[in-house]
């Protein structure tokens, strides 16, 4: 008894660091540098040693808690409210037109709103460019080049402006991007910071979908 | 006398960004590089000794840590944030000139028409300056933005002081 329970754990414990080997293989190849003028394969990170911040050195504390509701305008400035979607699986999506990873990830979600939309599946884009609120001849600007940037990205989901209004009750985003994938009663199921796998991210929207009860 | 270098930023110095840069993330755990660590530090000089009334170059070098990279003085999307100095030089020390190093062209391989013009490793700010009989101090922040493969981060600024001794 005592020995097949240990077999299991030790399998258990093998699994789990195959897959996390598997998946930052994949985080490697997803998001590797090659200098501009070589052939196709080459590999030259200008960051050698991958990623700097260590996905070791994230695990949200927001897991499992309710999600801290906002009002954001967004780029037609209307209000926008996370609490209006409740009842629904909501990605909230932390990002700015000065990061590359982003642009990794945004068709992923186009792609994944449109996949699971007929599944109630609503993707938000907090936008966290600056923003210069007291000078409206610059504010006009930014909010434009953001537009402009969601355009030519062809963001199928809504863009809301601000992320600095609600960063910290969000635990402080500092690092971009950063996902929440919140279940239909508000609850955060999962996070990632920095860009994830595409299976990663798919597997985190099937547990909102499944973490609520439908309505 | 102040001096905004180049194109007198028009950009104050930022505070990092969204959020609160100085303040440690509630699920950063100790050990592991985190977005607060700093991320390119100002290495040398504190202090030269030049000529008075005699062109002298100060070479300012900083060290971007291991793994990111920082966009370098031109990017060449519209969107990526620029490295630039933003230096305050008193009165008796005139800055001719302020130049940056090329960047490394990189590309990521799922959009190679899209190259980034990136810093790694050290880099090496050049100032040009005329100093006055005296001490003075040259004092300023380099303000970046950087990225590690996976992550990109506010920008933020590292100060910068070089005490100028001319004689």
């Amino acid at each position: 008894m005592v020995i097949a329970l240990t077999l299991m754990i030790a399998a258990g414990l093998i699994n789990y660091a195959h897959r996390r080997l598997g998946g930052q293989a994949l985080r490697g190849e997803q998001m590797q540098l090659v200098p501009a003028d070589a052939p196709p394969g080459a590999s030259a990170s200008p960051s050698p040693a991958g990623t700097a911040a260590s996905e070791d050195a994230y695990t949200t504390p927001l897991n499992g808690q309710q999600a801290p509701n906002f009002t954001l305008q967004n780029l037609q400035g209307q209000n926008v409210s996370l609490a209006s979607f409740k009842g629904h699986p909501v990605i909230v999506d932390f990002w700015a037109t000065w990061c590359g990873p982003c642009k990794m990830e945004i068709p992923w979600l186009e792609q994944l709103q449109q996949q699971y939309a007929g599944q109630g599946l609503q993707i938000i884009g907090i936008n966290a460019d600056d923003l210069d609120k007291d000078d409206p001849a610059k504010l006009f600007t930014e909010k434009r080049e953001i537009g402009d940037f969601a355009s030519e990205m062809h963001i199928n989901y809504p863009v809301l402006l601000d992320a600095d209004a609600i960063a910290n009750a969000w635990g402080g985003v500092d690092a971009l991007p950063t996902t929440f994938f919140i279940d239909r009663n508000g609850r955060i199921v999962a996070s990632t910071v920095g860009l994830a796998p595409r299976d990663e991210i798919v597997s985190d929207i099937r547990k909102a979908m499944t973490g609520g009860a439908a309505s | 006398m102040r001096i905004l270098v180049p194109a007198l930023a028009a950009v104050a110095f930022l505070s990092g960004g969204f959020g609160s840069p100085l303040q440690k993330l509630p699920w950063q755990t100790s050990g592991s590089a985190s977005p607060n660590a700093p991320m390119v530090r100002f290495l040398y000089p504190q202090q030269v000794q030049v000529r008075s009334g005699k062109p002298y170059t100060v070479e300012m070098h900083f060290r971007i840590s291991k793994g990111l990279h920082i966009n370098s003085h031109t990017p060449l999307q519209k969107s990526l944030i620029r490295t630039d100095l933003n230096a305050s030089a008193p009165a008796g020390v005139k800055v001719a000139a302020v130049q940056f190093p090329a960047g490394t062209l990189y590309a990521f391989p799922a959009f190679p028409s899209q190259k980034l013009s990136v810093y790694t490793g050290e880099i090496v700010v050049a100032m040009r300056i005329v100093a006055q009989p005296g001490n003075h101090l040259i004092q300023g922040s380099l303000r970046y933005q950087a990225c590690d493969l996976n992550t990109c981060f506010p920008p933020r600024n590292v100060p910068v002081a070089v005490d100028v001794v001319a004689q």
